[in-house]
């Protein structure tokens, strides 16, 4: 049997996930394909589950100092419903899987469980997120990227509950979201990418580029985006071979049963050259 | 004219399938059943030198090879009786049953099983058709690991071939495919009251089941009753398999005098049931100054997987089909199922057709884009007619509508000005195929070895029991052969009575497979109709029987695999519509079209499920449906890794069917299941080479196979 608790409140819910190391549970659809089990059997959890969904605290979903936070028990349907969520987020939620599990699941659960083909994280990568965590004494905001250190590997410790997702004002002028999946439904990420660019007249502002599925974790080069940014438009143009071979080389994708190695690289940086050509003069 | 029996009348099981009223076998009750679960092998290839069995909890049983009854068998009786019921000196594949365990609870019996330790001595596998052909780690299958090899012949092709003004080769494969038919397997033996071994099963040929389970067992047939649950999907996958399941089962009921059931996880469905057998088909063919065909020398290889179950049939099948719609004057066919260290393929809707037609169509593709010719215009100079010799030498003795039904679908589907308008390589293309399917086993099969029977009775109640084998499947058998019967009765549907068969009360009227329900027993479902009919006014009950008898214009010879290898053929064309985007390579469907002749519609909307849903199949077989082998294991074993269509991955089909009336068929009809299977794939990688403007040869077309193609050109 699988030992599960219903807290009533969210400080009980830390109290209790610090007490019996229990596993958050929020949608449940990453965890109960993770344990399944056979059919018939009871599933086996390798720790006690806490159930999160239903608790108020983790519910909300305010603007505050210009920047959105989405609490972590709303659903992937809720926020894609939600006018201050960004269009990027949006667009890359609107292809993961299906309307009924987008009715559970939430970004929370997406960004714990950690899968560098994570659609939705791919996107808060390029719009430059943070995740607050909390427990029973204290709380404190990671960027995403100093977040999640490896495929399903994180920085939560074991007292700690993700709360929040809290994501600054997109003022980008030029986006673009893509997955490429082993189907047009229903399916998971062979790679995508998630790209945001803010231009002023003929110069590049800002721009933030993030790969899924071509590396441990989501890829992203702050130190790539200085370059680009500030340049004219012009300038970009000239120097795009050059960017895209730098991120060609950090693309290092693996072979696996969706995709093969090769196909994601060639792909990944034809999405991307195609991005920057979009920005560029 | 439409014939009046192809009006649709509503499905007699859609209510209770789509209402969830249908008890399917996992949610029947048995009392006090147990559950099996199977202890697999680990490895592909291997000696079995120990096998330490943890201690059981009470209520719970080690079922293996030495609770076989004596006078029983480890073996399986299927087409051939290679495979054991439980392996016990040998495994040939991952997956194969070593032994059950059974007991109360099932997530008790997952720990127990992976708490048996079995000592190996691991032998080198073969696992590809290559490796079997060089006998990697010596012969698994006699001494060549040839289950089956065919030389067919037809007219002087070393002569032809002499006067070739050019030769050109062709490879071209096919990879496996998975059933995912709506229910897992699942059966429940338990032993009777009345000293009978009964078995409920899902699945598609109940007197297949009794048969190996009472050869199993070692008791008269009529020992074993054999009962069909609802069934949801077979495709193929519930032909052959059931028997595996039944005959361990079997053993396991009466060991422990308990129902005991075994009721399949998706997972492990997909790692260790049988699949479609992939292929390798070469070709050369010899071309005059025109470019048209005057030889072929055709070389067809499956990859048969472990044990031999019906390969040699499926051979068969795949060989008589490689020319498909044409008549080349000049052939030489060769023709071998490999013995490997995977799961045995196995029958698949089309059952060695699909292989064989995708591909000779796309050769045939090939040859019009090597030698710069209108694909169309050049199949079209090729195309068999009414009286055409097969590649067994047999003749064609139906009309062959396809001139009439290219004039159709291209109106349909505005093929020629599209061919004309999408440039090669312009990223768009438009995809043609031709196909035919024989309707009925394969040479001998029905007037040898079935020879089905029907029964039909009044009863004293006035409604009539129709007392025929073959299940409903998904395919609306509940639905057309009441039509049948209560067209020829002069009755409405619902006075007409169809169960799920169960082998104490139903003859033996053969399996549901081979688009033979519609073709063959359907026909026997008519004249038993007709001759109760004319019994009608007598008193009580009437019961009339039908046999089959094959049609006098027909000969076969068995020996030589020469003459007529099907009594009638269902024909089809597809056009498939494509946009492949230059930055993925993801293929966008534009639009599907279809055009069938299956002689009349039993009911025009069955038919168009079938056309549906048999075409959808065929683009996941030829788009989407990768699955690959690594070590001996399937590599994509879940539905979220073998990914078959959505609703979203394709559009509507726009399908049409032309009458041509069959002489021996229901109200005319012929087979329809399997054809409607037959041309998708072919049409699609057809669109896709247009679109990229370089050759397709392989299935599944997946982007990275497009990729690959466009880049190393």
């Amino acid at each position: 049997m699988v030992e599960a608790y219903r807290p009533s409140s969210l400080e009980e819910a830390l109290k209790i996930r610090a007490d019996k190391g229990a596993l958050p549970f929020a949608g449940g659809t990453d965890l109960m394909v993770k344990y399944r089990y056979e059919s018939g059997a009871v599933p086996e959890y390798p720790a006690p589950v806490i159930f999160l969904t239903h608790l108020e605290e983790i519910r909300k979903i305010y603007s505050q100092d210009g920047e959105l936070h989405l609490g972590a028990g709303t659903s992937l349907a809720e926020l894609m419903s939600h006018s201050e969520v960004p269009e990027l987020l949006k667009e890359a939620v609107r292809t993961i899987a299906a309307p009924g599990l987008r009715n559970t699941a939430t970004l929370a659960g997406n960004i714990c469980n950690a899968s560098p083909a994570a659609d939705g994280v791919c996107a808060l990568y390029a719009l430059d997120s943070r995740v607050k965590l909390s427990s029973p004494r204290s709380s404190r905001e990671l960027a995403i990227y100093e977040f999640i250190t490896g495929p399903g590997k994180t920085e939560l410790r074991e007292d700690e509950l993700l709360t929040e997702i809290i994501i600054p004002r997109d003022r980008s002028t030029t986006r673009l979201f893509r997955k490429v999946g082993t189907r047009k439904a229903n399916a998971l990420s062979k790679l995508s990418i998630a790209a945001a660019a803010r231009l002023s007249g003929e110069r590049v502002d800002e721009v933030r580029i993030a790969l899924g599925a071509v590396a441990p974790t989501v890829l992203r080069s702050v130190e790539l985006e200085k370059q680009i940014q500030g340049l004219s438009r012009a300038e970009l143009s000239e120097r795009l071979e050059h960017f895209v071979q730098s991120y060609e080389a950090m693309v290092q994708p693996i072979d696996d049963q969706r995709s093969t190695a090769v196909y994601r690289k060639k792909v990944a940086v034809n999405l991307l050259r195609q991005f920057l050509t979009s920005i560029a003069a | 004219m439409k014939a009046q029996i192809s009006t649709p009348i509503r499905r007699v099981d859609a209510k209770d399938k789509t209402s969830g009223a249908a008890r399917y076998l996992a949610d029947m009750s048995f009392e006090g059943m147990l559950y099996a679960k199977a202890v697999r092998s680990e490895r592909p290839r291997a000696k079995i030198l120990r096998i330490e069995v943890p201690r059981l909890p009470e209520g719970y049983t080690y079922v293996d090879a030495s609770d076989i009854p004596a006078g029983g068998k480890n073996k399986i009786e299927m087409i051939k009786d290679d495979w054991p019921v439980f392996a016990d000196k040998e495994v040939r594949f991952v997956g194969e049953t070593l032994a059950l365990i059974v007991g109360p609870d099932r997530g008790m019996l997952n720990r127990l099983c992976r708490e048996v330790k079995v000592e190996y001595q691991d032998l080198e596998p073969a696992l590809t058709i290559d490796e079997a052909e060089s006998l990697k780690g010596g012969a698994i299958h006699g001494t060549d690991n040839l289950y089956a090899d065919y030389n067919l012949r037809k007219g002087d092709p070393e002569e032809a071939f002499k006067k070739a003004d050019r030769i050109i080769e062709d490879e071209i494969s096919t990879g496996y495919q998975e059933h995912i038919y709506m229910e897992p397997q699942g059966v429940v033996a338990r032993p009777e009251a009345d000293g009978k071994l009964g078995v409920y099963f899902s699945g598609q040929c109940p007197f297949y089941v009794r048969h190996a389970v009472a050869g199993a067992m070692g008791v008269d047939e009529e020992m074993v009753r054999v009962q069909q649950a609802v069934t949801g999907g077979a495709f193929g996958g519930k032909e052959h398999y059931p028997d595996v399941i039944s005959t361990s089962l079997a053993v396991a009921a009466r060991k422990v005098g308990r129902p005991v059931g075994y009721f399949f996880d998706r997972v492990e469905d997909i790692s260790y049931t049988p699949k479609r057998h992939p292929s390798r088909t070469t070709f050369r063919t010899a071309v005059d100054e025109r470019g048209n065909v005057l030889a072929m020398d055709i070389d067809v290889k499956l990859n048969a997987g472990a044990y031999e179950s019906c390969s040699m049939v499926v051979l068969q099948r795949a060989i008589f089909s490689v020319n498909s719609v044409y008549d080349i004057q000049n052939v030489k066919i060769r023709g071998r199922a490999f013995a490997t260290n995977n799961v045995p393929s196995d029958a698949y809707r089309g059952f060695g057709a699909p292989q064989g037609l995708f591909a000779m169509e796309v050769h045939m593709s090939h040859l019009a884009r090597t030698l710069g010719l209108s694909d169309l215009k050049y199949k079209s100079r090729h195309l068999i007619k009414k009286g055409g010799l097969t590649v067994t030498n047999g003749r064609i003795h139906e009309e062959v509508k396809l001139p009439e039904m290219i004039e159709r679908i291209d109106e349909m589907s505005d093929y020629r000005r599209k061919v004309k308008e999408f440039k090669k390589g312009s990223w768009r293309g438009v995809g043609f195929s031709m196909f035919n399917h024989g309707s009925g086993f394969t040479g001998n099969g029905e007037q040898e070895i079935i020879r089905g029977v029907v029964k039909m009775r009044k009863r004293s109640d006035g409604l009539v029991d129709l007392l025929v084998s073959n299940v409903e499947m998904g395919q609306g058998l509940q639905t057309t052969f009441r039509k049948i019967a209560a067209m020829v009765l002069d009755l409405p549907v619902d006075q007409v009575v169809y169960n799920d068969p169960n082998t104490d009360l139903v003859p033996d009227s053969g399996p549901t497979c081979a688009s033979r329900s519609i073709a063959i027993v359907g026909y026997l479902v008519q004249e038993a109709a007709k001759k109760l009919k004319a019994r009608w006014g007598e008193e009580g009950e009437v019961l009339v029987e039908h046999r089959y008898a094959h049609p006098p214009r027909l000969h076969w010879d068995q020996e030589k695999l020469d003459g007529d290898a099907y009594p009638s053929y269902g024909w089809g064309i597809n056009v498939i519509e494509v946009e492949v985007d230059p930055l993925t390579y993801e293929v966008e469907t534009k639009g599907i079209w279809a055009i069938h002749d299956v002689g009349v519609a039993i009911d025009e909307k069955v038919v168009e499920g079938q056309v549906d849903g048999g075409i959808i199949q065929a683009l996941g077989y030829g788009s989407l449906e990768k699955l690959e082998v690594k070590d001996g294991r399937f590599q994509q074993r879940t539905m979220a890794d073998y990914t078959i269509p959505t609703s979203m991955d394709f559009p509507r089909i726009k399908s049409a069917l032309v009458d041509n009336p069959y002489e021996y068929g229901p109200f005319g009809a012929k087979g329809a299941g399997e054809l409607v299977f037959d041309g998708a794939a072919a049409a699609f990688a057809d669109a896709v080479q247009m679109a990229i403007d370089r050759d397709i040869s392989r299935i599944p077309v997946t982007p990275e196979y497009i990729m690959e193609v466009y880049e190393n050109d």
